[in-house]
């Protein structure tokens, strides 16, 4: 592995371990080693990326700008593989390790667009938003969209689900609204009613919201 | 031996329950007919099997009232599952059977309703599917009675379960994103199986019963269409039932001949004054209690139950939710309230039982107090058309826009004051299918059965209450202290608090006093306008009530039965000095 690999490696375990409230200085250096083989925090200290001294790792604003983009682009690659490449779990975790380091700045905001400006990867964490999710904010037309978006008669194939609400997934899924399945959208006024395979299912809007699909062309 | 019928909602896992036992449980084309457990004995060659039907689910993760059930059902020693299983729906379908595969339990999967998935040009090999899942699959069509023999068989051949389903991995499936996973893969498992036997051959062109389907949930057609049922059942119910028939039963059947022939038979033979008053006087158990029963509640009801059976077999009912649910979200509540709601027109206890679908703890309580306070029942409303056809169509009109702004500004108050949330709507929508007349028949036979079972108990009670009150001069005691209410605040006469008395143990009763009292000539139209208001507002029956402190709780079920007693007296004097003050001004509303 190349250095600035490492590097970028050892910023993205700093960050996966704050979301998961782990800041101590030991453990975190624990885990960078077992990630990079190799023990970084004073490498990082050294160039500027880390904070110096004290028991927690803190980021510097150097190294938290670093540390964002290559976790963005790493949860955008993992989106990129499951949602449209509709590769499986294992393929996609050794496949999006090693894309995110040669994504240019100008491939990911194309991919983010491409995604529809995803918020979650698809293991449930946050996906840093970027510049072009900003200037977005649903005004390009990108291959995955919430079902809100489709016309009556239009018919998507769903991606993912993005809610923070776990009974609501659940019944989602339990009427066969799953990742994988193509929904058709019958009326969008004064509820959404769609069709999974044989059921139709009436919701509101803001369910629609948070199913999205890719829109297949007729 | 035991043995649960699983499977999705409204799949008809109680027409194969009728089927096997050769009892009755409702049946009904929209999901959460079943809200109680049934249960039932299945006979065959010297052997005695317990069938248990449950209520439809779409998953065992036990998160609604219904999964729990049904999860503590499959808990307890059951010999065997029979999966019952939409055709038409497979993959979902097989989601569910490779749940239950899980279980360790002998399955069998029944798919039922082949005929509709077969007009859809849908066709599966059962015996392939047989093969993957290494258990018995039969075709059913249960409403018609094909494939039943087929599937007792089957079910005395149930084995367990052989499908390659250790591709799931984990049984903690809390964790969001490893559920999406573990469920993700469930699907594949289930596609790629579905995929095998399935053919789907023809095109699949709309049906007439869809077009129909999508044209009650647009706005544009969808509200003439709600407005002309509507318009149906007031014609049908009110004009008909509560009219003509109460007319030909009441005052020619009874009026003519069964009451004269009792009293006559009276007046012969029973000396004491006492007994013959108890039977036939004002307040006699033949005068009144038999008479309100059959003369004028049975017609009503039955005309009721015959209508709403046909609207529930169409899968009309779910659909009302589509129309509904941006009205609901006003009062803090979804469309999927529209069903208890709808339901209550029916039987407000049925009703209680049935806010169960909803799924937070709030909307229960608010659709709960709703029903109790401003939905009429079936026999009540029938009463109440009755007697509002008699007035005029502003009446009916007045009377329809009180009771709506009652609904909407309580429904509202209380999704304030109420704790909780108001969950999303998610519904599913049942096909628009063309009902079977012999399925009416039949639940409207077992539902007047119920009821007369239930209501003439609390009739014959009723009365001999307000005989007793009345002989021993309590009546005109009570009727003289309520004056200033009922009179004055109310401008009732002071005989009819006899009628609120009723309403007490039965809604209807009560109206059905109103029927009679009102037909006497001693009500205007403000005091029948009035009093229509007050009763149909009034406390929930007795049955209500139990069944409310039963799913609610005492204290809930206290609270909604003080309020509502209060708010139909407070809004009945309201109306009452609106209308009394509109007629001084020289406005005649009606």
């Amino acid at each position: 592995m190349e250095r600035s690999q490492k590097i970028e490696e050892a910023l993205s375990v700093i960050w996966e371990e704050r979301e998961k409230k782990i800041t101590g200085r030991p453990s975190v250096g624990n885990s960078i080693l077992e990630k990079v083989k190799e023990a970084m925090l004073g490498d990082l200290e050294k160039d500027g990326y880390v904070a110096q001294g004290g028991d927690s790792v803190k980021l510097t604003p150097v190294g938290e700008a670093k540390a964002k983009d290559i976790i963005r682009r790493q949860r955008l690659a993992e989106r990129l593989l499951i949602d449209v490449l509709e590769l499986g779990r294992r393929e996609m975790d050794t496949s999006a390790c090693a894309i995110e380091h040669i994504l240019s700045k100008e491939v990911e905001e194309s991919i983010c667009t491409l995604l529809g400006h995803p918020k979650e990867c698809p293991h449930g964490h946050p996906i840093p938003s970027g510049e072009c999710c900003a200037k977005a904010k649903g005004l390009l037309e990108s291959i995955v969209v919430p079902l809100s978006k489709l016309s009556p008669g239009e018919t998507g194939k769903v991606v993912y689900i993005l809610t923070a609400k776990h009974p609501q997934i659940h019944k989602l899924m339990s009427f066969g609204i799953v990742p994988g399945v193509s929904i058709t959208v019958h009326q969008i006024f004064p509820s959404y009613v769609i069709k999974v395979e044989e059921t139709q299912v009436a919701l509101e809007k803001e369910i629609a919201d948070e199913i999205h699909v890719k829109r297949m062309r007729q | 031996m035991k043995i649960a019928l699983v499977g999705n909602p409204n799949v008809g896992k109680s027409v194969i329950f009728n089927a096997l036992t050769g009892s009755y449980a409702t049946v009904s084309n929209y999901p959460g007919t079943t809200v109680e457990v049934a249960k039932g004995v299945w006979r065959f060659g010297g052997h005695v099997a317990n069938i248990i039907d449950t209520p439809g689910v779409n998953s065992l993760n036990a998160l609604s009232e219904d999964e729990k059930v049904t999860c503590d059902i499959l808990r307890s020693d059951i010999g065997c599952i029979v999966h019952v299983a939409d055709s038409k729906n497979l993959k979902r379908s097989l989601l569910l059977t490779l749940e239950l595969a899980k279980l360790g339990i002998p399955l069998v999967l029944c798919l039922n309703m082949a005929d509709e998935a077969r007009e859809r040009g849908i066709e599966i090999d059962a015996r392939k599917l047989a093969e993957r899942l290494g258990i018995e699959v039969v075709e059913t069509v249960a409403v018609t009675g094909e494939g039943v023999s087929r599937l007792k068989d089957a079910i005395r051949k149930a084995r367990l379960p052989h499908v390659a389903i250790d591709i799931i991995p984990g049984k903690h499936e809390t964790v969001k994103p490893q559920e999406m996973m573990s469920l993700v893969k469930r699907t594949r498992v289930a596609e790629n199986i579905a995929k095998s036997v399935l053919s789907v051959s023809g095109n699949l062109k709309a049906s007439i019963a869809e077009k129909i389907g999508s044209l009650t949930i647009k706005p544009v057609t969808g509200i003439p269409i709600l407005i002309g049922v509507l318009v149906f059942m007031y014609f049908f119910v009110g004009r008909f039932a509560a009219g003509t028939l109460v007319d030909i039963l009441q005052e020619g059947f009874f009026g003519k001949w069964v009451n004269p022939f009792f009293i006559d038979i009276a007046d012969k033979y029973i000396r004491s004054n006492m007994l013959k008053d108890f039977l036939v006087g004002d307040y006699g158990i033949i005068t009144m209690a038999v008479t309100y029963a059959f003369a004028i509640i049975l017609p009503i009801v039955t005309a009721f139950f015959l209508f709403f059976g046909v609207l529930e077999d169409s899968g009309y009912l779910p659909r009302l939710s589509v129309l509904s649910d941006r009205v609901f979200k006003v009062i803090g509540l979804n469309g999927r309230a529209i069903l208890p709601v709808i339901l209550g027109l029916g039987c407000g206890t049925m009703a209680t039982l049935t806010t169960r679908i909803l799924d937070t703890k709030k909307e229960r309580i608010v659709v709960t107090l709703l029903l109790a306070l401003t939905i009429p029942c079936s026999a009540q409303l029938g009463v109440i058309m009755g007697l509002l056809g008699s007035i005029s169509l502003k009446a009916t009109i007045l009377w329809v826009l009180v009771l709506l702004s009652v609904l909407i500004s309580v429904g509202f108050a209380a999704s304030k004051i109420v704790p909780g949330e108001r969950s999303p709507f998610i519904q599913e929508l049942a096909p628009i299918r063309m009902p079977k007349i012999s399925n009416i028949i039949v639940k409207t036979f077992a539902r007047l059965k119920w009821y007369l079972k239930e209501a003439v108990p609390l009739f014959l009670l009723g009365t001999t209450v307000l005989f007793v009150l009345d002989k021993l001069w309590i009546l005109r005691w009570l009727e003289k202290a309520l004056s200033p209410l009922v009179v004055h605040f109310l401008g009732l006469p002071e005989k009819i608090t006899s009628v609120f008395i009723l309403g007490f143990l039965r809604r209807d009763y009560g109206a059905a006093g109103l029927y009679a009292f009102s037909k006497s000539g001693a009500l205007n139209n403000i005091q029948i306008l009035v009093s229509l208001v007050v009763i149909t507002l009034f406390v929930p029956c007795i049955a209500q009530f139990f069944v409310t402190v039963k799913e609610r709780g005492v204290k809930v079920a206290l609270i909604i039965g003080v309020f509502v007693f209060l708010f139909a007296i407070l809004a009945g004097g309201a109306l009452n000095f609106a209308l009394k003050h509109l007629v001084e001004m020289g406005v005649a509303i009606i």
